[in-house]
């Protein structure tokens, strides 16, 4: 199931107003072909409303969303035979086998009984529910669910794929298989937009990272570079220390501090020998010393543990 | 407006398709939904037919004389369609909203609102016709309503299932939990399947009780149902009525339900 033709989505100063309440205040971005784009933040950020922008189940307040030459509003229908979407809830028909599930959604799409069929089959060998088509969604595992509700995303070979936080409540090996079938999505040429709060999950499946707070893009890049950026190349982590004396050490280097959890976060500069240093004679209760991961780019945007 | 105009386009496939959906959800569990709720009418029927008919004797109605079992049998065809349509409207619709999201999900494939909307509107239409016929079978079968007269009755019953069907709509759209459904059943739907011309000519009701009971959105329903035996002079006034109804309250079950879906 490749896909060939090039199809770019793109946000274009989306706006996202409830009441007085601004949610998404001006969002703008494209997402490109055989990439894997993550939207990053803290609950209330204002992911999954931009992500429904999108897909068109939230009307923007201002703004534009394409997908190649249609307008998601004005155009949606054509805009989503082009799309499969992968919502926060599993939403699957508890009424149709697994199977069933597949053939109904593929009806939306006008698709022959005949090409239905060998596509569905095609999608659950692919999601590795081939050997459960006649069970109930009821009967699935939540990893289990949530890959069928992608296979259903795929029934019409979508050139973008959306994923609304689609590992949230997996446990570690459904998540694994899940990133799995991600790269996957990217290997066959399809755009995928992805929110997330668990950084790992965006550190390793995304190519470039939007940090979102508070409806806003407030930063952005390959997540490495991300890192880097904002935080450095390694951190420590400090406990049993008054964070007050932490966060002089760190100014007085060029650094800051966070509170995390009940110790504190401290960056450590690319010269940041000396404040190693510093810190290690306050002799604190505990330290560690790591690498910078998008965990810390997350405290310092929002300022605590997300 | 132009956002309007996006959501009010229909596609017929779109509208099969969703139709189509719920009519295999159905025809997988139809025994559970089909006996339940049908069972209320049969009981009406043997109850108050059997039961209290002989009590009665004959009667005059519009110039035919009719058993109580055969006046009482279009009103049974009525409240089936009634109950059927809008509970599939207000308590099926709702689920599909709120528990299942189902109408999200088919907002992602390419449908239209409108298509989503108006595939379970004709379903709804369609539970009133499936309710309506098979009460009107066992009705025929009693010998209480000529065959052709079923025949003929379908677009009443389908008439009725809009109205009532898209007035469970409008509930499923308004109501912010389950158990609110019970509002418009008690207020509204109780007190139109008893007083409307189901049980007694509604001109044995006193004062203004019966130009209440004549303004019931069941009424004509009622009426057309007993077309064989005769139709009230104002007929063409009350089909007017019923489709103005029909129009104004799927309108506002439209409006209701995309309020509730696009925040």
């Amino acid at each position: 199931m490749q896909s060939s033709t090039r199809v770019d989505l793109v946000a274009q100063q989306l706006q996202k107003q409830y009441g007085d309440r601004a949610v998404v205040r001006g969002v703008s971005f494209a997402l490109h072909p055989g990439e894997i784009l993550g939207l990053l933040g803290p609950n209330g950020a204002g992911k999954s409303t931009t992500l429904g922008m999108l897909y068109g189940l939230v009307v923007p307040t201002a703004g534009q969303a394409t997908l190649g030459p249609f307008d998601v509003r004005r155009q949606g229908r054509e805009a989503r035979r082009l799309m499969g979407v992968v919502m926060q809830e599993n939403n699957l028909d508890p009424d149709f086998d697994i199977l069933g599930n597949l053939l109904t959604f593929a009806r939306y799409y006008r698709l022959g009984a005949g090409e239905a069929r060998a596509r569905a089959m095609a999608l659950l060998a692919q999601v590795g529910l081939a050997e459960r088509a006649k069970d109930s969604p009821e009967a699935l595992s939540g990893g289990m669910k949530r890959r069928l509700v992608l296979a259903r995303a795929l029934i019409n070979d979508p050139k973008v794929v959306f994923l609304d936080e689609p590992t949230t409540g997996l446990d570690p090996d459904a998540r694994q298989d899940f990133w799995r079938l991600v790269a996957e999505l990217r290997a066959a040429g399809r755009g995928v937009l992805l929110t997330t709060h668990y950084m790992d999950e965006a550190e390793r499946l995304c190519d470039r990272l939007l940090l979102m707070k508070e409806g806003q893009v407030v930063g952005g890049g390959e997540p490495r570079a991300v890192i880097a950026r904002e935080v450095g190349h390694e951190v420590a982590e400090v406990e049993g220390v008054d964070p007050r004396l932490l966060a002089d050490l760190a100014a007085r280097s060029g650094s800051w501090t966070r509170p995390f959890g009940g110790s504190t976060l401290v960056p450590l500069p690319a010269d940041g020998e000396a404040l190693w240093q510093a810190i290690v004679e306050l002799k604190p209760a505990r330290l560690t010393r790591r690498r910078a991961n998008l965990e810390d780019v997350f405290l310092q945007l929002t300022g605590g543990r997300l | 407006m132009k956002a309007l105009a996006t959501a009010a386009a229909i596609s017929p496939w779109g509208v099969y398709s969703v139709w189509r959906r719920h009519a295999d959800v159905y025809r997988i569990t139809w025994l559970s939904n089909l006996l339940p709720p049908m069972s209320e009418p049969m009981l009406y029927l043997f109850a108050f037919g059997a039961g209290l008919g002989p009590m009665i004797g004959a009667f005059e109605y519009l110039g035919s004389t009719l058993t109580y079992a055969q006046f009482l049998g279009p009103g049974m065809i009525a409240v089936a369609v009634l109950f059927q349509s809008f509970f599939e409207g207000a308590y099926a619709s709702f689920i599909r909203l709120s528990f299942q999201k189902t109408w999200q999900a088919l907002l992602t494939a390419p449908l239209s609102y409108t298509d989503v909307f108006l595939g379970d509107w004709l379903w709804a239409t369609t539970k009133g016709v499936i309710g309506g016929s098979a009460t009107g079978l066992v009705v025929v079968l009693l010998g209480l309503y000529p065959p052709v007269g079923l025949l003929y009755s379908l677009p009443v019953m389908a008439l009725g299932g809009m109205l009532f069907g898209a007035c469970g709509l409008v509930t499923a759209g308004t109501v912010r939990n389950i158990d609110q459904v019970n509002l418009p059943t008690f207020l509204f739907i109780i007190p139109m399947f008893a007083l409307s011309g189901t049980y007694f000519p509604r001109t044995n009701l006193p004062g203004v009780s019966r130009y209440f009971a004549e303004i019931l959105p069941l009424a004509p329903v009622v009426d057309f149902l007993r077309w064989p035996y005769g139709l009230p002079t104002y007929w063409p006034w009350q089909l007017a009525g019923l489709l103005v109804l029909i129009a104004a309250t799927g309108s506002w079950a439209w409006w209701a339900i995309r309020r509730r879906i696009y925040l």
